[in-house]
C-alpha cells in the first residue's frame, strides 16, 4: 500500500499555488516547502507507559534570492488573506539592518531549473491507523514482562516504537512536486546495575513501512538481555591500539561519523573540510566503496526529493579506496559551481536547509564473519555504538561503543570492556580495513545533528569490517 | 484556547495542561566575514496533555497522553486529535499521583535588555560583539550561526493554572579557524538571556587563543593516568550528573541511588565538598506552579530531589518541576595552583560525555596542555575515559567563576588519575 498524502497539504495547495505565483512576481527566485508530519510514540518500561505524539509538525517556509541575497521565512499559518503579508514579510527580511558595519553579505545567481512535476509515495504492509494504541501497548508490555523475566538482575526493561509520515509540498516556477513517506523504528533496551553502575543495552530495528516492525523487535529482547547482564561484569578499557572487528552498526558509526560529515559540502563553501585536498585520491582501503543518498537504499532517511526540490541521489562517495565526491545541498552548490545531489535537509519547516547525510553506508565484501575473527591474534569486536561526533577539518575521530568483546588467538574470551572511545585520524582508520563481511545491514533508529542541533533522521551502516583502531 | 477547552468539556476530559508557545524567531547565518542568509521564523505550537484516572486490576491508575494543535485545524480535526489523547490515556498504566495546583497570575513580560529593542536592532548588537575581536590574519572566525529569540508561553491547566511570560533569548554558534603552522578549526557555542557584548567578546577573545594554540598541538599526550583539568563547558557538563541522578524519575525507577541526606560524594572525601543548587530558569513548571531555586547539595550531601508530580509522588517528595541549572560556589584554589603539579589541562573535546546512570564520563581531546617538568605543552588526539564514582572523592574547584545557560560556577576542577589513551 502506498502511503496517502496529507489532507492539509492538499487543501492548502490552491493557496500555495497563488503565493508562489506572487513570490515569483515579485523576487528574482522563490521556492516554497509545505510540511504536514504526524506520528506517534510508544514507549513501555518497568514502572512507566507513555503513548504521545512525534513530531508532530505542520508548516511552510519560502526561500527567496533577489539582488543575489537570499532570505527564508518560515510561518505556521496560512489563510486566504494571508499572502500580501508573507510578501511583506520577506521584502522586511532582505532590507533588515543586521550586519555589523563592515561586513559584507554573500551574493548568488539564480539556479537553473528544469521542468519537474513529480508525485509518489513509499509503501508499507500494516498501516498504523489498522491497530489501536491498546493493541500496541499490549505488543510491547509482552516484550517488557519477557524481558524482565529473563534474568533476575536486569533493573528495567524497555520497549518502545515510533512511526512517522510526513508528506512534502516543493514548488518554485519550474517545479511542482509532492511526496509522502512514512518510516517506523523499534528499541529494546535493558538496564542492570552494579556497584552504582547502570549498565545498558539496546538493540534498535527500523524501516520503511508500518507496523510490521512489531514482529522484528520479539526478536531482539534475549540477546538485549544476555548483553546487559554480561556487561555487568564489564571491565575499564585498557587504552592501546587494536586489531579489530565492527559490527554492522558500528560500522555504521564510522561511516556516518568519521567520514560522511567530512564530505558534507556546506563544510567545502566554509573551508571547513579537509576532503577537497583528497579528490581523486586514496582516503580508504581500496576494499571501501561508499554510498550517500536518499534512494541508495530503502531505510528511514529515504524520500523522493530533499527539502529545496531536488530529486534523490545514490551517491558514490568513496569508489574502491578513492574520494570521489562530496553531497551536497543547493545553496552549496550554486556557491562552489557543482551540482546538487539531494542531500539539502531541514529538520522542519521552520528550520534552515543544510547538506546533511541521508542514507550512509558501506558496500559489503566477500569475507566471511567466522574467519575474520579467527584472523585477529588479539583484538576486540566492538558492538552497541552509542554516540560520535565529527570533526570535518581535522579528521578526528571520536565514537563511542558500549561493548568491546576481547578476542585471542581468533576466539571470543568471553572477556569484556565497557564503555569505549575510539579515536584516531579517519584516513588511517579506513586505510587500516583489511576485510569485510558479505553482506550490508543499515539501521536508522537515530536522528543526526548538525554540530549540536539541527536533528534530521539518517540511517547507516555496511558489512562486518576488520580494522586497526585506538581505543580508550 | 477557548476552541481547546470547549473540545475537552465535549470529551468530558476534567483533569488538563493546555501550553501555548508562540516564537519570533531572527537568524543569521555567517560564512567567513560575509552574511550568507537571514531568516525569520514566526512559528506557533499549541499542546494538550489530557489525564484520565481509571481502575486496573483494583489498583488507581491515572494515565495521560498529548495531542498537539496543530496550524490550520478545523474544529473536527481538533477534537479528533484531543479524543486520540483522550483514548489512548486509559492504557497509559501508570499508578495515580495527585496533578498540582496551579497559580493565576497576570503575564510576566520579559523585563530585560533585549525587550526594549526590535529582533533586528539586537541581532546587529550581537553579530558586532561576536566580530569585534575578529581582527587578527593568523587566526579568524570561519563562519557563525546567531539566532535571535522572543518566545511567548502561555499555560492553563484544569488545576487553576492560567500563567504566562515573555522571554527573549539569543543563542548560537561560531567556529574559529588557524590555517598555520597545521590548518586547525575549533567550535563554540553561547547562549544569553540578557546582552552581554562584553561576555561574548571574551568568550571568543578566548576561544581565537586557544584555537591558535591547537594550530600548534602535534602529538598526542602519552596513554597513562593523569591528573585532569577540566574547565568551561565539560565542568558544567561533568556537574550535571549530580543533577541528573538526585532526578525523582531516575530516583524511583532505581537508575540513581540517591537518597535525601545521602554523602553522594562517598564517605572519603579529601577533596573539596560540592555545594549546589537548583536554579530556576522558567519562572513556572509545567502545570503553572511558580518555580523557585532550590539546594541540591550541601557539603556533598543530597538536600533536595527535584521532577515532575508523578514520581515525586510515588517517592513521597515535593514536585518541584524540572530543573536544568546548576549554581556552585567557587573553590579556594586559583587556576594557576590548580595546573602547577603535573596534570593534563584539557580545554577541548569533541563532544565532551557525562553518562550519570554509569558515571563514566570521557571523550576525544581536541587541545589539551600538558604541565609537565616546568613545561606546558600543548596536545591533541586521544581520549579521556573517566569514573566520576572513582574521581568524585578527589575534587579541586577553581577560584574563578565561569558562567553559561545552565551553570554558574567554578571554572574548572582538577581530578586525579584520570585514563588516558594516547600515544603509546
Amino acid at each position: 500500500m502506498k502511503v496517502q498524502e496529507s489532507a492539509f497539504i492538499a487543501e492548502k495547495r490552491p493557496l500555495l499555488l497563488k503565493l508562489r505565483d506572487a513570490l515569483c512576481g515579485q523576487f528574482d527566485h522563490a521556492s516554497i516547502l509545505a510540511e504536514d508530519t504526524v506520528g506517534r510514540v510508544y514507549r513501555v518500561s518497568r514502572h512507566s507507559v507513555n503513548v504521545g505524539e512525534g513530531d508532530n509538525v505542520r508548516g511552510f517556509v519560502v526561500k527567496v534570492l533577489d539582488g543575489g541575497r537570499y532570505a527564508e521565512y518560515s510561518f505556521s499559518e496560512l489563510e486566504e488573506g494571508s499572502i500580501p503579508g508573507i510578501v511583506a514579510a520577506v521584502r522586511e527580511l532582505l532590507a533588515a539592518d543586521v550586519r555589523p558595519e563592515g561586513l559584507a553579505a554573500n551574493t548568488y545567481a539564480p539556479p537553473a531549473e528544469d521542468p519537474t512535476v513529480f508525485s509518489d509515495a513509499t509503501e508499507y504492509e500494516i498501516d498504523p491507523a489498522a491497530m489501536s494504541d491498546e493493541q500496541i501497548v499490549d505488543r510491547l508490555t509482552a516484550l517488557r514482562d519477557k524481558g524482565l523475566a529473563m534474568d533476575e538482575s536486569v533493573l528495567d526493561f524497555v520497549a518502545m516504537m515510533s512511526w512517522q509520515k510526513y508528506t512534502k509540498l516543493f514548488l518554485s516556477r519550474e517545479k511542482d512536486m509532492t511526496q509522502s513517506v512514512m518510516y517506523t523504528t523499534g528499541t529494546v533496551a535493558a538496564a542492570a546495575m552494579k556497584d552504582q553502575q547502570v549498565k545498558q543495552s539496546y538493540m534498535p530495528c527500523s524501516g520503511l513501512g508500518g507496523m510490521e516492525l512489531l514482529a522484528k523487535m520479539e526478536d531482539n529482547v534475549a540477546p538485549c538481555v544476555k548483553t546487559v547482564v554480561e556487561l555487568l561484569d564489564s571491565e575499564p578499557m585498557i587504552p592501546g591500539e587494536y586489531e579489530c572487528i565492527c559490527d554492522p552498526e558500528t560500522t555504521g558509526m564510522i561511516v556516518h561519523e568519521a567520514f560522511g560529515h567530512g564530505v558534507e559540502m556546506d563544510m567545502f563553501v566554509k573551508d571547513r573540510a579537509q576532503a577537497p585536498q583528497f579528490i581523486g585520491k586514496y582516503v580508504a582501503s581500496p576494499l571501501v566503496t561508499m554510498h550517500d543518498g536518499a534512494c541508495s537504499a530503502k531505510q528511514t532517511a529515504t524520500y523522493f526529493f530533499d527539502d529545496e526540490g531536488t530529486l534523490a541521489h545514490d551517491t558514490v562517495v568513496i569508489d574502491k579506496g578513492i574520494l570521489r565526491t562530496g553531497i551536497s545541498d543547493l545553496q552549496s552548490a550554486l556557491a562552489l559551481g557543482t551540482e546538487p545531489t539531494g542531500n539539502g535537509r531541514r529538520e522542519s519547516f521552520a528550520r534552515k536547509a543544510y547538506t546533511r547525510m541521508t542514507n550512509t553506508w558501506f558496500e559489503p565484501g566477500t569475507d566471511k564473519l567466522e574467519d575474520m575473527i579467527a584472523s585477529v591474534k588479539y583484538g576486540m569486536y566492538l558492538e552497541c555504538p552509542s554516540s560520535g561526533m565529527e570533526d570535518p577539518k581535522n579528521w578526528g575521530i571520536q565514537c563511542m561503543v558500549n561493548i568491546a568483546r576481547e578476542i585471542r588467538d581468533g576466539k571470543l574470551t568471553g572477556r569484556i570492556f565497557s564503555p569505549v572511545v575510539l579515536t584516531g585520524y579517519v584516513p588511517d582508520l579506513l586505510k587500516s580495513i583489511s576485510a569485510m563481511s558479505g553482506s550490508a545491514e543499515l539501521s536508522g533508529t537515530g536522528f543526526c545533528g548538525k554540530g549540536h542541533k539541527e536533528w534530521v533522521k539518517v540511517s547507516d551502516g555496511g558489512p562486518y569490517i576488520k580494522a586497526r583502531i585506538r581505543l580508550g | 484556547m477557548e476552541e481547546i477547552i470547549s473540545a475537552l468539556r465535549e470529551l468530558g476530559v476534567e483533569q488538563y495542561v493546555i501550553t501555548e508557545n508562540h516564537t519570533d524567531s531572527l537568524e543569521s547565518f555567517y560564512v567567513k566575514k560575509n552574511l550568507d542568509l537571514t531568516r525569520r521564523a514566526d512559528t506557533a505550537v499549541r499542546s494538550v496533555r489530557v489525564f484520565r484516572p481509571f481502575e486496573k486490576d483494583g489498583v488507581k491508575m491515572l494515565g495521560d497522553s498529548e495531542a498537539t494543535v496543530r496550524p490550520g485545524m478545523s474544529a473536527e480535526e481538533l477534537r479528533g486529535a484531543i479524543g486520540r489523547a483522550w483514548y489512548a490515556a486509559q492504557f497509559v498504566a501508570n499508578p495515580w499521583y495527585p496533578l498540582p495546583a496551579g497559580v493565576k497570575e497576570p503575564r510576566r513580560p520579559d523585563k530585560g535588555g533585549f525587550a526594549g529593542k526590535s529582533l533586528a536592532e539586537s541581532m546587529k548588537d550581537v553579530a558586532q560583539a561576536l566580530f569585534a575581536e575578529d581582527t587578527a590574519q593568523d587566526v579568524f572566525l570561519n563562519s557563525a550561526e546567531i539566532f535571535m529569540r522572543r518566545i511567548e508561553t502561555r499555560i492553563v491547566t484544569s488545576q487553576g493554572a492560567d500563567v504566562s511570560w515573555e522571554q527573549y533569548e539569543v543563542w548560537g554558534e561560531y567556529v574559529c579557524q588557524c590555517p598555520a603552522p597545521q590548518d586547525v578549526e575549533t567550535y563554540h557555542q553561547f547562549s544569553y538571556r540578557e546582552p552581554a557584548a562584553e561576555a561574548l567578546r571574551a568568550d571568543v577573545r578566548h576561544a581565537l587563543e586557544m584555537t591558535k594554540a591547537r594550530a600548534r598541538a602535534t602529538a598526542a599526550p602519552k596513554t597513562g593516568a593523569y591528573a585532569l583539568v577540566l574547565d568551561r563547558e565539560q565542568m558544567a557538563e561533568l556537574l550535571s550528573y549530580y543533577v541528573s541522578r538526585s532526578n525523582s524519575g531516575m530516583i524511583y525507577q532505581k537508575y540513581s541511588p540517591f537518597s535525601l541526606g545521602d554523602p553522594v560524594q562517598g564517605e572519603s572525601v579529601s577533596g573539596d565538598r560540592l555545594t549546589a543548587s537548583l536554579k530556576a530558569t522558567e519562572p513556572y513548571t509545567d502545570f503553572g506552579v511558580p518555580m523557585a531555586d532550590r539546594p541540591l547539595l550541601e557539603k556533598g550531601v543530597l538536600k533536595t530531589i527535584h521532577g515532575g508530580a508523578r514520581f515525586g509522588h510515588y517517592l513521597g517528595v515535593e514536585p518541584t518541576g524540572n530543573y536544568r541549572a546548576v549554581t556552585v560556589p567557587v573553590g579556594d584554589t586559583p587556576m594557576e595552583a590548580l595546573t602547577a603539579e603535573p596534570c593534563l589541562h584539557a580545554v577541548s573535546f569533541s563532544d565532551f560525555q557525562m553518562d550519570p546512570l554509569s558515571g563514566h564520563f570521557g571523550g576525544e581531546i581536541r587541545l589539551a596542555f600538558l604541565h609537565e617538568n616546568g613545561k606546558v605543552t600543548p596536545v591533541t588526539g586521544g581520549s579521556v575515559n573517566g569514573s566520576i564514582l572513582d574521581a568524585q572523592g578527589h575534587m579541586t574547584f577553581s577560584k574563578e567563576r565561569f558562567r553559561i545557560k545552565n551553570y554558574d560556577g567554578p571554572l574548572a576542577v582538577r581530578l586525579e588519575g584520570i585514563n588516558v589513551a594516547g600515544e603509546g
